[in-house]
């Protein structure tokens, strides 16, 4: 099975694949909504990001880079290392966030209503065969 | 400016929301003020026109439509009931960049770009607890977060603007006493004909909720239980004006003191009513037209122009020739707005900071609560009469019409 560097293009492509795939429209709820997790600390000293687009609940973009990301009603920020254990599965982004490991910036109460699609997203990232580094 | 809900001008309880903000904006220019930072429910009810329970800061930029934080589990509801937007009604959360700090001062700072200059707060003191004036944690939480700005009192902004009142929140208070004489219709109903017989207190209280929430209150408002209901020696503690229900039961020759609160859109109503239960006795009888006589003389002097130190000096008087000086409080009224804006007359420009100034010049328009509190600890009796009234040029107008009098029932 192939595996993908985590946060690399390739990788990207096939979380926004499998993302089309286990959650379709209706399961995302038909919302149109942007996220940009941004990645401090990362190995290499800069700062990434990741970003979704979903649109009528079909994730259309789902795309890596460094620098400035893009605008989005969410932007979620933390440490890579806190981020790859999410991709895990081995923290929930609920937990971190609770306990200020990572910082958010955006309507609170619009992402109370996103809170669980945040996890079905998280779950089908963590299914996709990834090295970590 | 986008206003997503407002009511027509022809609504009798309208508010020009929109031009109390404009009006802020312009008192802060005045003032060099960047941003107005507010926190107090008086602001948060002023400016929003929805009940904000919950700890909440008023973003007040110098153009452009404020922004409200409170706290999560109540943003959706508040920006329901408000004419603001959702976008303009924001929650803070324990969560990382959401906490109430962190998410107001970074608003300030990136959002409106107030990276310097004077941020209007309010600051102070009350005697009422749910003022909501900053903590010193507070403010040291915002001077570090908005380094390189400067902190500055500007709750006089709001307190001068709030003062007189439009026709909308005259009517919103109109309509509160209207709800409140419902309320003390059903207390009498329930307590004629010996129906006052095991009754309790609390029981009291409730009649009138009921009542009162059927005729459409929003809540029995005060934060001093809601419903004061005193019977027998609790109607007489000494000095005392603060009686929330308790489980005593109603006795027949006691005196009983209900005084209940609605609200209405943020208009409050007020009011007490009195009666003794059982055979009245002489003595009794005596207290209560003291009582009856000195509020009549209070409202026929309430007027544009005169002060609450002049009006007291007036009615002290009044009460020493008829020898019961002793048995009053010497206090006649207690500020009033729309919810949160409860104790304090005026601005906050007498001898004791955060106090009614005793020389504040009633003016035209101005509401206030005509409170006074008769009180005979040694013979357990005592009244109470709470009604609030408007200020005329040339007298008053009390807005709760329930006919005057300490009723003696059987």
């Amino acid at each position: 099975m192939k595996r993908y560097d985590y946060l690399s293009p390739e990788w990207a492509a096939e979380v926004k694949k499998q993302l089309q795939a286990d959650l379709p429209a209706e399961k995302m709820k038909f919302i149109t909504t942007s996220m940009s997790n941004i990645y401090t600390n990362c190995p290499d000293g800069k700062v990434r990001y990741l970003f979704f687009r979903c649109e009528k609940g079909v994730f259309t973009e789902v795309r890596v880079g460094d620098g400035e990301p893009p605008a989005a009603d969410f932007r979620i920020t933390g440490d890579h290392a806190l981020f790859s254990l999410i991709s895990q599965a081995k923290m929930k982004s609920q937990r971190a966030l609770m306990t200020g490991k990572l910082k958010l910036r955006g309507n609170m109460v619009k992402a109370l209503k996103l809170a669980s699609l945040a996890d079905r997203m998280n779950a089908v990232i963590a299914a996709v065969p990834t090295n970590f580094g | 400016m986008v206003i997503k809900k407002s009511t027509e001008k022809r609504d009798p309880y309208f508010i020009d929301f929109p031009g109390r903000v404009a009006r802020v904006q312009k008192a802060m220019t005045a003032g060099k003020i960047d941003v107005y930072l507010g926190s107090r429910l008086r602001t948060a009810s002023w400016i929003t026109g929805a009940f904000c329970p919950w700890r909440t800061y008023v973003v007040i930029p110098k153009k452009g439509l404020p922004t409200v934080f409170t706290f999560v589990i109540d943003a959706a509801r508040v920006a329901d009931d408000s004419w603001l937007d959702e976008d303009h009604i924001l929650g803070y959360a324990p969560m990382g960049g959401m906490d109430q700090v962190s998410l107001v001062a970074d608003f300030i700072r990136e959002e409106l770009g107030v990276k310097k200059g004077r941020i209007g707060v309010e600051n102070g003191l009350s005697n009422y607890l749910p003022e909501g004036v900053l903590t010193h944690f507070e403010y040291q939480q915002f001077e570090a977060a908005l380094a390189g700005a400067d902190l500055v009192d500007a709750y006089d902004i709001i307190d001068k603007l709030s003062l007189i009142k439009d026709e909308g929140t005259i009517n919103r208070f109109r309509e509160a006493s209207r709800i409140v004489d419902i309320g003390h219709k059903a207390v009498r109903a329930a307590l004629v004909n010996g129906g006052y017989k095991g009754k309790t207190e609390t029981e009291i209280g409730g009649v009138a909720a009921h009542a009162m929430r059927k005729a459409g209150s929003e809540w029995e408002w005060s934060f001093t239980g809601g419903n004061e209901i005193a019977s027998g020696y609790r109607t007489g503690l000494a000095g005392g004006a603060c009686t929330p229900a308790s489980r005593r039961r109603i006795r027949k020759g006691e005196p009983l003191m209900v005084d209940i609160h609605a609200m209405f859109k943020l208009g409050q109503g007020d009011h007490s009513h009195n009666y003794l239960i059982g055979k009245a006795t002489k003595r009794q009888k005596w207290h209560a037209k003291n009582f009856i006589d000195i509020v009549i003389l209070t409202l026929k002097t309430y007027r544009a122009g005169i002060s609450p130190a002049g009006l007291a000096e007036e009615m002290m008087t009044f009460a020493e020739e008829r020898g019961f000086a002793e048995y009053m409080v010497p206090g006649f009224e207690h500020g009033i707005g729309m919810t949160g804006d409860e104790w304090r007359i005026g601005m906050n420009d007498g001898p004791f900071p955060f106090w009614t100034n005793p020389d504040h010049l009633y003016r035209e328009n101005e509401l206030l609560i005509c409170a006074m509190q008769y009180a005979c600890p040694d013979e357990e009796i005592g009244f109470r009469y709470e009604n609030p009234i408007l200020i005329r040029k040339d007298g008053c107008e009390p807005l709760s019409r329930y006919p005057l009098g300490v009723e003696e029932i059987a």
